[in-house]
C-alpha cells in the first residue's frame, strides 16, 4: 500500500476517533457534575422546564 | 431563573444516538475496507485514488455542517423562531465543521504531495478552504467571549452568516478561477467514477454524514449541560450575595 494513503486514512480515522472519545467523555463528566439523570431516570425528567438559559450563561 | 425552570437535560435520546453511532461506525469500517482492499487502483493515480474515497466526504460534511450552522443562525436571528436551541445547534455544527475542514485540508495536502509535488499550493480552492477554516475558528472563539446569553448568541449568529459567504466561493472556485484542483467527481447528472469505486465513494459520503450527525448531537448535548452548569454557578453566587446582605 502507498504510505501517503496509509497516512491519510490514519489522520482521518485517528482525529475523528479522538474527537468522538473526548466528546463522549466530556459529556459524561458534565452529566456527573450536574447530577443529570441517565437513561434509567430519564423519564422522571421528561417534564423539564423551558429550554431557556439565564442571562450571563456562557456557551 | 430557578433550577426547577432550567432542569438538567436528561439522556433521553441515548438509545437512538447509540444506534446511530454503531451504524456510522459500521459504515466507516466498510468504507475503509472497500477503499483500501477491494476497489482497484486507478489507471492514472494508482493507489492514491484510495484517498479520494475519504477526502471528498470530508469536504461535503464540512459544507453540510456550515449549512446547518448558517440555517440555525438565521432561525435564531428571525424574531418568530428565535430560541436557545438554534444557537446551540449552530455552535455544535460549526465545531464539527471545523474538524472536518481541518481533515479536508490535511487529507488534500497528503494527496497533493505525490500528485502535485508539493504539500501546499496557493490554489484558489485550497486558499478559500483555508480561509473557511480560519473564519469558523474565529466564530468559535467569538462564541467563547463572555456576556449575556442572547447578546452573545446574536453576535455569533451574525458572524456565522458572514462566514458562510465563503462556502459557495470554495465550491465554485474551481469553475471561477484557473485551479490545479480537479473539478468535482460527481456533479448533477454526471459522474466520473463507476462500479465499485462509485459505490465506495457513495458509502463514504453516507457514512461520514452519519458520523457528523452523531458528533453534532453529542456536542449539542454537551453545550446544554455546560449552560446548565453555568446557570447553577450563577444561582449559587446570587444566593451567597443574598445571604451576605442579610447577615451583613
Amino acid at each position: 500500500m502507498n504510505p501517503y494513503v496509509e497516512a491519510g486514512y490514519a489522520v482521518i480515522l485517528g482525529t475523528l476517533g479522538s474527537y468522538s472519545v473526548s466528546l463522549v467523555a466530556r459529556e459524561r463528566a458534565a452529566r456527573r457534575r450536574v447530577g443529570a439523570p441517565g437513561k434509567a431516570a430519564g423519564a422522571a425528567d421528561a417534564a423539564a422546564g423551558p429550554d431557556e438559559p439565564p442571562s450571563g450563561a456562557s456557551p | 431563573m430557578s433550577r426547577a425552570q432550567f432542569s438538567p437535560p436528561a439522556d433521553r435520546a441515548g438509545f437512538a444516538l447509540r444506534l446511530l453511532g454503531a451504524t456510522a461506525l459500521v459504515g466507516v469500517a466498510a468504507t475503509v475496507w472497500l477503499g483500501l482492499f477491494v476497489t482497484p487502483p486507478d489507471r492514472f493515480m494508482g493507489n492514491l485514488v484510495r484517498l479520494l474515497y475519504v477526502h471528498p466526504p470530508m469536504a461535503w460534511v464540512a459544507f453540510l455542517a456550515y449549512g446547518v450552522a448558517g440555517l440555525a443562525s438565521l432561525l435564531y436571528l428571525w424574531p418568530r423562531t428565535t430560541a436557545p436551541h438554534f444557537d446551540r445547534l449552530a455552535g455544535a455544527s460549526a465545531e464539527v465543521g471545523v474538524v472536518f475542514t481541518g481533515l479536508t485540508l490535511v487529507s488534500g495536502s497528503i494527496w497533493g504531495r505525490p500528485t502535485w509535488g508539493a504539500w501546499w499550493v496557493w490554489d484558489p480552492l485550497l486558499t478559500t478552504t483555508a480561509l473557511l477554516f480560519v473564519l469558523y475558528l474565529g466564530y468559535l472563539a467569538l462564541r467563547r467571549v463572555p456576556g449575556d446569553f442572547h447578546v452573545r448568541a446574536r453576535r455569533s449568529a451574525i458572524a456565522a452568516l458572514i462566514a458562510f459567504v465563503d462556502v459557495p466561493i470554495v465550491y465554485f472556485s474551481v469553475d471561477w478561477w484557473r485551479s490545479l484542483h480537479q473539478a468535482p467527481t460527481i456533479t448533477a447528472g454526471r459522474t466520473y467514477v463507476h462500479g465499485s469505486m462509485a459505490w465506495t465513494l457513495l458509502l463514504g459520503f453516507v457514512s461520514f454524514t452519519l458520523v457528523y450527525i452523531w458528533l453534532m448531537a453529542h456536542r449539542y448535548r454537551l453545550a446544554k449541560l455546560n449552560e446548565f452548569e453555568d446557570a447553577e454557578g450563577l444561582e449559587v453566587a446570587l444566593a451567597e450575595r443574598r445571604a451576605e446582605a442579610v447577615t451583613g
